[in-house]
């Protein structure tokens, strides 16, 4: 049955539809390799053998059949409240049918655990969590992105061919690209979102997939979706690289790897490249952040934050309480300027199809001190990161992250962005990345997948 | 105001405000989280952006009406 478990997800629905694979025995399996493989990765902090053994009892004959999916702890399940990574939410949790429950379970998916995130969604690293930090299957030492820390290591790792994160700032790619996955984040308001506990309030946040490949992503992002992704042509494809920082304030092996990627799929493609300016991107990021931030105040009250779980870091503490000081001015100008962007970006859209740059400008960094060394110098991961994944997210663009690369044993990814409604041309254009580098990247697997290096716990 | 003097007086004085409580590990995330976020968001906030028009209905799955 381990041969079950190391096909892809597609390979996997195909091979139980054709009577091939036992769902039932895959599922044991599954557990049984989670049960091994997890305790070096903590990338699942649940599972329920039982809840999954009746979800596949009860699953439709539909794509994801006896499939075992990870789903990110961000997501309410019938019999289980999610914990958002942390000790104490700004919302009350509770169990509930959540959106991404509820399309993995009519696609007849099979849940077999809850992957682990970042405290309160609120890093790119996952190396704070009530739960213990992920690790990443790459080298244990090292982050595996956040907030979708356990979703993307349990992928990366073979414990699941597919899992559901959700991206509010960057948060399928980031972790998609430490651990050398394919993350879509969706186009805002196309994949299931209803039962997050912000799906009220939310203008940023969106469930999406990990996999090992786009023809993976698309067949879990179909379910996600509600619709059938189709496969398209990216032929003649308009590539914008975005200049500035975000494409070279980067560490030299991403910047060669990510270059050379783009010609891949300009060659591949028959398509064009030139150079494309967004002036407003450095106010923009930080307009995203505060957008992002104002929209959980409405749990926050003063006597609420001097009686926060001692067991939520002081780093969630003291960010909670400083939200309390952003000025209203500074969110106003914040819409503002997602208006300007968003027009920003529409207009380029009109001359390219997909913009292009580092979904992250450095490999994973330790998980004791999350930071990178740039051309620039040396800052945190977090702030590194965001340069490039807020866009999307303030605009509502869907964009992906591809892995395209390698640099000291570690992964390293494109990202590319591309027109409201064209998650589809992202898959499309992954997958001519695919095939010019001989998906050599996406086949890649690390040491605990390829049983090279037993983990230690 | 100097940068420093600034944080010295706001932040404290900000939490006093509202009557909220932080330790001293809560005050150095505090203050280094407005040492990160304050000088972009002062030039943010000097920004004049009257002549930005408002987007009506904004619905983010699609791109601005042009």
């Amino acid at each position: 049955m381990s041969e079950a478990l190391d096909l892809s997800l597609r390979e996997q629905a195909a091979a139980i539809a054709a009577g091939e694979v036992d769902a039932a025995e895959l599922l044991e399996s599954t557990l049984a390799r989670i049960e091994e493989r997890n305790p070096a990765l903590n990338a699942v902090v649940e599972t329920f053998p039982e809840r999954s053994r009746e979800m596949l009892a009860a699953a439709p004959a539909g794509p994801l059949h006896g499939v075992p999916v990870v789903i990110k702890d961000e997501w309410p399940l019938p019999w289980r409240a999610q914990r958002f990574g942390a000790a104490e939410m700004l919302a009350e949790p509770a169990p509930a049918e959540s959106g991404p429950y509820r399309a993995l379970r009519d696609a007849g998916a099979v849940i077999v655990g809850v992957g682990n995130m970042h405290e309160l969604g609120a890093g790119s690293t996952g190396n704070v969590s009530v739960y213990g930090p992920a690790r990443n299957p790459w080298d244990t030492d090292r982050c595996p992105g956040g907030s979708s820390s356990g979703p993307a290591a349990a992928v990366a790792a073979r414990l699941v061919a597919g899992s559901v994160g959700a991206d509010g700032i960057g948060s399928i790619r980031y972790p998609a690209a430490y651990c050398g996955l394919t993350g879509l984040k969706p186009t805002f308001g196309r994949s299931a979102m209803d039962g997050h506990h912000m799906d009220a309030v939310s203008t940023t946040i969106v469930s999406g997939a990990l996999c090992a490949d786009a023809a993976d992503s698309r067949l879990l992002d179909s379910a996600l979706f509600g619709e059938e992704l189709k496969a398209g042509d990216a032929g003649g494809l308009r590539i914008g690289v975005i200049a500035g920082e975000v494409s070279e304030d980067v560490d030299p092996a991403v910047r060669e790897a990510c270059e050379a990627a783009i010609e891949d799929l300009r060659r591949e493609t028959g398509g064009t490249v030139r150079e494309v300016e967004i002036p407003e991107l450095a106010v923009a990021t930080l307009a995203t952040i505060l957008i992002a931030n104002s929209e959980s105040l409405g749990g926050i009250t003063p006597e609420r934050l001097n009686d926060l779980d001692p067991e939520l870091s002081p780093l969630a503490r003291g960010l909670l309480k400083f939200r309390v000081l952003l000025p209203a001015i500074a969110t106003v100008k914040s819409h503002q300027i997602r208006t300007v962007a968003r027009h920003a970006v529409a207009a380029l859209f009109d001359e390219v199809d997909v913009l292009a740059c580092p979904t992250v400008p450095a490999v994973a960094p330790a998980l004791e001190a999350p930071v990178v060394e740039l051309p620039s110098g040396t800052m945190t991961a977090d702030e590194a990161n965001v340069r490039g994944g807020a866009l999307a997210n303030l605009t509502g663009i869907p964009a992906i992250s591809v892995p395209v690369g390698s640099a000291d044993g570690l992964p390293v990814a494109l990202q590319l962005q591309a027109a409201w409604g064209r998650d589809e041309l992202l898959l499309d254009a992954a997958e001519a990345i695919e095939r010019a580098n001989g998906r050599r990247w996406v086949e890649a697997i690390p040491p605990p997948a390829r049983g090279a290096e037993p983990l230690e716990a | 105001m100097e940068a420093a003097n600034s944080q010295d007086d706001f932040i404290p004085a900000g939490l006093a405000a509202f009557g909220i409580e932080a330790d001293e590990i809560e005050l150095a995330v505090i203050g280094a989280a407005y040492q990160l976020f304050w000088p972009p968001i002062v030039e943010l906030i000097a920004l004049d952006t009257s002549e930005v028009p408002a987007e009506r209905n904004l619905d983010l799955s699609k791109a601005p009406p042009r």
